[in-house]
């Protein structure tokens, strides 16, 4: 009795009505979220003569653009670079995390703060002083140069983190394995790494969408194009070929697929980092 | 013992170069040799018009932030958690987080290029007489970068609110349809209530994206114009150290934007205490 109070139309014409307004509405947002990539891939698999004309296919682009930048080459950069600052992250922020959550020295508090704060640091405010430091420490145009600033920029937010997970785990599991005669470098390896597995995953997933569309510590630190990642290259792609739409598009379609593979294979640790600040 | 990479890794890249930072955005500096000024260069740089250009601009993206947050909150609101195929629809709303602003901006040019997508829709609908070609003004390139910006957040606010969503008790709505709540009701006496912390939160990530996280969507949309158009405080850093070789000047910029984003990371943490 009471649902048929709680919904006077029951499954009326107007409830279906409106779902179906919904979905019309959800199937305009996804059309105007996901036509960016049509419009790159149907015109990337075309001449420039056939972008004008509107129709037609062709590799022609394809091979153009493989001519036109080191593709293999700014791949692998991307890769290296991306994958070393990952685990530099994941190396500094759990073991930062286990002694900031656990072992708690005298002034740990004070350098949790500072670490924390370092996340209040955009890189553009310290960009001038960071070139010509690495500058000076002869760390330009090598990729661990460009390693070691994601790193930094990436570690802060990633220990905060893995800090608030250590500090979840009961402190009971600690003393027990200290009773067992463990020393806190075990509890570390055979304890507290295996249980922060998914935060780690989280960390990892949104530090390889970062780095791989990163621009800018790119751009300015590694000024040798054999040494500079894929999203690099394509914005810095030379002037005279940006007029080739059909190879911008190609370009754009090869350097957004690595981290949208990544994304679509791991969306769900990266929605869960997202929201990880707000929910208990 | 345990600290110590972390300290390290922190300490020498970012903590000790926003220390520098402060300090040269007292000094004329080119990079190798610098001199004291003390706090003229901030007049200075206040004195520029190009500057406050800038910061006009700044202003301007943070108009973009309460659509940035209506559209998906909307969204959200129907979408709710037991829509079939929600699931989909977050996938597919999410994707362009996970894409190169750089690639973002090649497709944006050819959004918002005179010969491009978005004048072809005008064609398409008897508008063809007007051509609004938003890249070549100051002012409409400067909207082109605002709605490409809305764009690309909207799948992240989106996620944010429907992490709410789901912690609204359901009980809360079928009460309030018992009572002949419309949607319209539901949605500004009850979810927009609950999900203040969550809103609260959007509009700071929102804010410090718009600050900090345009760089390479300027760099190739529009490289900061035409004239300053398009030149935000983080793109105005960069110009200055790169283009015009003025490091203390980007430097003293570069406080300013340290200090626009600490205030905001200020607020986080004291909304984050408010709650507990």
């Amino acid at each position: 009795m009471v649902e048929l109070r709680a919904e006077p139309e029951g499954r009326g014409w107007r409830h279906y009505g409106s779902r179906a307004v919904v979905y019309a509405l959800l199937a305009l947002i996804t059309v105007v979220m996901l036509y960016p990539f049509y419009y790159m891939g149907i015109n990337s698999v075309r001449s420039l003569d056939q972008y004008y004309a509107g129709h037609g296919f062709s590799l022609a682009s394809w091979r153009n653009l493989f001519h036109t930048l080191p593709i293999g080459r700014q791949l692998l950069n991307s890769t290296i670079i991306t994958l070393s600052a990952i685990a530099i992250i994941l190396a500094v922020s759990t073991t930062g995390g286990y002694a900031f959550a656990v072992l708690r020295y005298r002034a740990s508090r004070l350098v949790f703060v500072a670490i924390v704060a370092a996340m209040m640091v955009p890189i553009q405010s310290i960009i001038a002083p960071e070139f010509v430091n690495l500058a000076h420490w002869g760390f330009i145009n090598h990729r661990y140069g460009a390693i070691l600033v994601y790193a930094a920029l990436g570690a802060p937010f990633a220990t905060f983190l893995m800090t608030v997970y250590f500090q979840r785990i009961p402190v009971d599991v600690v003393e027990a394995a200290l009773i067992d005669g463990l020393g806190y470098g075990r509890i570390f390896f055979r304890i507290m790494l295996p249980l922060a597995v998914p935060a780690m995953a989280t960390i990892a997933v949104l530090q390889f969408i970062f780095v791989w569309d990163d621009l800018l510590v790119g751009l300015l630190f590694l000024q040798n194009p054999d040494v500079r990642p894929i999203t690099v290259g394509l914005a810095t792609i030379p002037s005279q070929h940006l007029l080739d739409i059909p190879l911008l598009m190609a370009g754009s379609l090869i350097s957004a697929l690595p981290a949208v593979i990544v994304y679509l294979l791991f969306q769900r640790y990266l929605m869960s980092g997202l929201t990880m600040g707000i929910s208990k | 013992m345990f600290t110590l990479p972390v300290v390290t890794l922190v300490g020498i890249l970012l903590l000790y170069p926003i220390a520098q930072t402060v300090y040269h955005s007292f000094t004329v500096w080119d990079g190798i040799t610098s001199h004291w000024v003390g706090t003229a260069t901030y007049s200075q740089l206040f004195a520029k018009p190009e500057f406050v250009q800038v910061l006009e601009n700044n202003a301007l993206l943070v108009l973009s932030i309460p659509v940035a947050i209506a559209f998906p909150l909307g969204v959200a609101f129907l979408i709710q958690s037991k829509l079939r195929g929600w699931r989909f629809f977050r996938s597919v709303f999410f994707l362009p987080t996970a894409v190169s602003w750089v690639v973002i901006a090649y497709v944006g040019i050819r959004f918002f290029a005179d010969d491009g997508i978005l004048q072809h829709l005008l064609n398409g609908v008897g508008l063809g007489f007007w051509h609004p070609n938003m890249l070549s003004n100051e002012r409409s390139a400067l909207i082109a970068v605002m709605i490409t910006f809305v764009w690309s957040m909207f799948g992240t606010n989106l996620i944010i609110f429907l992490a709410g969503m789901a912690t609204v008790d359901q009980e809360l709505y079928d009460a309030a349809r018992v009572d002949g709540a419309g949607s319209f009701t539901v949605l500004t006496k009850i979810t927009i209530p609950l999900l203040r912390r969550f809103i609260q939160f959007a509009f700071i990530v929102t804010l410090i994206a718009a600050f900090t996280a345009l760089f390479s969507l300027i760099f190739v949309m529009t490289s900061g114009g035409p004239g300053y158009g398009t030149t935000t405080l983080e793109f105005f850093i960069y110009e200055q150290a790169f283009q015009t070789g003025d490091f203390g000047l980007a430097s003293t910029a570069g406080v300013i934007l340290f200090l626009a984003v600490a205030a905001v990371g200020l607020m986080q943490l004291r909304f984050f205490k408010g709650e507990d």
